[in-house]
């Protein structure tokens, strides 16, 4: 971190050239430049010089109440010279102390103008606000205080939402500080309040959810998606995920393969099975065992590979649900083994059967708790037909016994 | 009364759904792709009509095997 010795004279002309650019940056409009100026994470060798000359000339704030042009921006830009500063010295709660104050000030700014040219730049301190937050929390904890940044990030993301969210040019910005939002909700476990951020985007009129850029929308599909799934929702999950999937950047398979660990569970419940291919392409085959139960009717297998996610509750509870699935097919499969031997008589399932096919896969069930499984099968209308209790047989309709899922979640 | 049971530690499980590291990656701010051109690839990879009626797989073969050895002993 020791940089060569710095003059004091260097050492102010940088910190005049950074004053003149931000000014240049906004009597211009030019975001881009506002983006480098914002980007404290980055490490860029702009910044750096001028953290450096920020360590020798401690006085900065002088240079800049010395003149009107830079002084009418000090809120923004005394607070961001802190937020540099304490950022090059590794006090990285000081930093995002700092740097949201400097953020803050800036949406003031925004606010007031306006066009919505300085977009961008607003989208660079928003996921500044995220990241310098999430290493404060980071360094809180280390020392044993709680961490509470990541938390604050999210209250002051929500009144630059405020800002974006209303009529005009600058809603397009909306859906990006809304992604910033479910990043930190989810890492906080505070998913609860998506709803208020999803409300405000899905049932505005004045705004049609296609003209949002195509990265945050994919990103929105993939967390409102996962928001589904929790909430069991399936099929409304299917949709969301299958749009991020079909829209996501090609070239970002991380983002393709997280989708897909939450779309496969997904399809699965609603019937519809992965290739192969497509398990070994994004090295899901984590899934494979759980496919190959589901084509087999194997609940064995199934039970083993359930174990296996346990730990990833996440999917967890979506993939328990596909057991009842696997009993239609292996009770298809006998109903099948029947058709070969005796078509009039195959409509006829005697209990015994199924247990007996279930103790082949190691699993002890009495003809009471299999008969209780197959009155749930008929339930949720996996099995049409009916139950003769007296002599133990599973009565099947001649149509259509085994109702197929395609699409449709499993009746609850 | 039955003797009070130690609570079931089922409160913790939801709250381990968000705790996995699937956060998704940023995609940079003035980055472009064509939609669904490539994508599609990745969408045409499902089958819904894999529930047939062939039980020629090993796994059917066994089962149907053990099923009739069983009916025979009786």
């Amino acid at each position: 971190m020791a940089s060569a010795y710095l003059s004091m004279g260097e050492a102010h002309r940088r910190i005049t050239d950074f004053l003149n650019r931000f000014s240049d940056a906004v009597s211009s409009q030019d975001a881009k430049s506002l983006c480098l100026i914002f980007s404290i994470s980055s490490n860029s060798s702009f910044l750096l010089s001028l953290s450096d000359a920020l360590i020798t000339f401690q006085d900065a704030s002088r240079v800049m109440r010395q003149t009107d042009r830079y002084s009418q921006y000090a809120d923004i830009l005394l607070p961001l010279f802190r937020a540099l500063h304490s950022y090059r010295l590794k006090n990285l709660v000081e930093s995002y102390q700092a740097f949201e104050k400097a953020a803050n000030a800036f949406t003031q700014e925004f606010r007031n103008w306006e066009s919505a040219w300085a977009l961008e730049a607003l989208y660079v301190i928003a996921y500044e606000t995220r990241i310098l937050a999430e290493r404060a929390d980071r360094e809180l904890a280390s020392n044993g205080k709680t961490p509470e940044k990541l938390k604050g990030a999210g209250s002051f993301l929500m009144k630059v939402f405020g800002v974006l969210a209303g009529k005009g040019s600058k809603r397009v910005g909306a859906l990006y500080v809304t992604c910033q939002l479910f990043k930190i909700y989810f890492k906080l476990g505070t998913v609860h309040l998506c709803k208020s951020v999803t409300r405000s985007i899905e049932t505005a009129r004045i705004f049609d959810f296609e003209e949002f850029p195509l990265r945050d929308k994919v990103t929105y599909m993939y967390y409102t998606g996962r928001l589904e799934v929790y909430n069991e929702n399936f099929s409304a999950a299917d949709h969301k995920l299958s749009y991020a999937l079909s829209h996501c950047n090609p070239r970002k398979e991380r983002n393709i393969r997280m989708i897909l660990k939450y779309l496969i569970p997904v399809k699965l419940s609603i019937g519809i099975l992965p290739k192969t291919s497509l398990l070994e392409k994004y090295n899901l085959t984590e899934y494979n065992n759980i496919v190959l139960a589901l084509r087999r009717g194997d609940l064995r297998l199934l039970q083993g590979a359930l174990q296996e996610h346990e730990d990833q509750s996440g999917v967890y509870l979506v993939l328990e649900k596909l057991e009842l699935q696997v009993y239609q097919r292996l009770l298809k499969k006998i109903y099948i083994f029947q058709k070969q031997k005796d078509p009039n008589k195959a409509h006829q399932i005697k209990l015994d059967l199924i247990v007996r096919a279930l103790k082949w896969l190691e699993i002890d069930m009495d003809v009471d708790e299999v008969e209780c499984v197959m009155s749930i099968l008929i339930y949720k209308n996996l099995i049409k037909g009916y139950f003769a209790h007296k002599s133990k047989v599973v009565v099947l309709s001649k149509q259509d016994p085994f109702p197929r899922l395609t699409g449709k979640a499993i009746n609850s | 009364m039955a003797t009070e049971q130690p609570k079931p530690a089922t409160v913790d499980v939801k709250m381990d759904l968000f705790e996995d590291d699937d956060e998704f990656e940023e995609f940079d701010i003035d980055q472009e792709w064509e939609s669904k051109k490539e994508g599609k690839e990745a969408t045409q990879q499902w089958e819904d009509d894999w529930d047939d009626d062939d039980v020629n797989d090993d796994f059917s073969l066994q089962l149907k095997r053990e099923l009739e050895s069983n009916t025979e002993k009786k």
